[in-house]
């Protein structure tokens, strides 16, 4: 699949950080994006939208990343999950992994991070 | 870089009024370095030189350059290199307070020097450990602060200090704090830390200071105040307290939890011994750093 064709779900309650994120993705040719300002949020827009990607942040109201990345993965145990945050603690990353996160990015976002990431996940 | 404590240096020394250093500060934008302040920063020039070339270039349109070289105080080359050379930016805010006649060059260079000795900080002004030195700094300005946390809270205050430069600027000075006073907030940002350690931290500024806060923090110009302003100052704060709580887990194994920030304006907090407030004086303004200990 190439990015362009892909769906991605952007799940943040800063509507900065979605854009800061959605434009990184944009510089790479994603187009189609779908946004979700909580947890709960997110995980309903997952199962509407059915996206190809979804990033998630862990500190957000209503209900947190991680029970969101749980929740997405019952529903579909291969959905990519990556988790977006600041709170890069080992116990974080551990608790996101175990929830079945796919990878874990630190904030500040960097864009060497999200080409990676994207590299692996599309075709170029 | 230590521009932010040599503002707090003076007023500790009593040289200047908060007011005077607030208007130093605002005057920073639009302020260059003399050649002056930079020979006798490089201890090429003496202050009563400086201010005989002063007194001479009234009489003549010569720059004060070519008569610092006539008179034989400084070389062509001199004056070249101290002109291209990096300053620390401290020399800036003193040469503003001298010009605005609150103390003389004298009172200046001696200040200078006495800062760099009792800060141990090179000459150049670049420290060799960032960290240890804007930790020992904060020690010194929280001297007075008791409180079981106070390690966990010197942690915090460091790491905000390298937030600030890191995603705001250096040039900042940092007040030093005032504690137990009420607080009324302006446009303000908030996030709870939870867990073994607890506290809330507020950053607050008025409309027109969260826009260039915002332009620089996103390097992007906002023109007013709107959503995205709003968010960079909850963006900060959650960043901020995301890294602290990395921190704290990797050097004590302290695991703390964070609550999603939110922002709004008119908070009054009411005076407590547990409230500790920063102001980062900034050329564009102020901004309130408000720590309240929940322990």
């Amino acid at each position: 699949m190439l990015i362009k064709d892909a769906k991605i779900l952007i799940g943040d309650d800063s509507i900065l950080a979605r854009k800061q994120l959605k434009d990184v993705l944009a510089s790479f040719g994603a187009v189609n994006f779908v946004d979700a300002v909580n947890g709960k949020e997110a995980v309903e827009k997952y199962i509407a939208e059915k996206p190809d990607l979804v990033f998630l942040d862990i500190v957000m109201p209503i209900k947190d990343g991680i029970s969101a990345v749980k929740e997405i993965i019952a529903e579909n145990p291969q959905a990519f999950i990556v988790i977006v945050s600041s709170v890069g603690t080992q116990q974080q990353l551990k608790a996101a992994i175990e929830a079945g996160a796919k990878d874990f990015v630190q904030k500040p976002l960097k864009e060497e991070q999200i080409k990676a990431l994207i590299s692996n996940r599309f075709d170029s | 870089m230590f521009i932010q404590f040599f503002g707090g240096y003076l007023l500790s020394k009593g040289v200047v009024t908060p007011e005077q250093l607030v208007k130093a500060i605002e005057k920073e934008a639009t302020s260059h370095i003399k050649l002056g302040t930079l020979a006798m920063h490089a201890s090429l020039m003496t202050p009563i030189q400086i201010e005989e070339i002063k007194i001479a270039q009234t009489h003549t349109d010569k720059r004060f350059g070519e008569l610092c070289v006539e008179k034989g105080y400084l070389t062509d080359e001199q004056v070249t290199q101290l002109l291209s050379e990096q300053y620390p930016k401290y020399l800036l805010l003193g040469q503003i307070l001298t010009d605005e006649g609150v103390f003389d060059h004298e009172t200046f260079q001696m200040l200078v020097n006495d800062y760099i000795t009792e800060s141990c900080i090179d000459k150049d002004g670049i420290p060799e450990e960032d960290n240890i030195m804007i930790h020992a700094m904060l020690t010194d300005y929280c001297r007075d602060i008791h409180s079981s946390n106070k390690e966990y809270l010197m942690e915090y205050l460091t790491l905000m200090v390298n937030n600030l430069i890191r995603f705001i600027g250096a040039d900042f000075t940092l007040m030093p704090p005032v504690n137990n006073i009420d607080c009324h907030t302006a446009h303000y940002s908030t996030q709870k830390v939870t867990g073994p350690f607890k506290l809330d931290s507020v950053i607050d500024m008025d409309e027109d200071i969260a826009v260039m806060f915002a332009s620089r923090y996103v390097n992007e110009m906002f023109e007013s105040f709107d959503e995205y302003v709003q968010a960079s100052m909850e963006d900060f704060l959650n960043l901020h307290n995301g890294l602290f709580t990395v921190n704290i887990s990797n050097s004590y194994s302290v695991e703390l939890q964070l609550e999603a920030p939110y922002s709004g304006t008119d908070l009054d907090i009411p005076a407590s011994e547990n409230v500790f407030v920063f102001q980062a004086l900034y050329p564009f303004g102020t901004v309130n750093i408000i720590i309240t200990d929940q322990n």
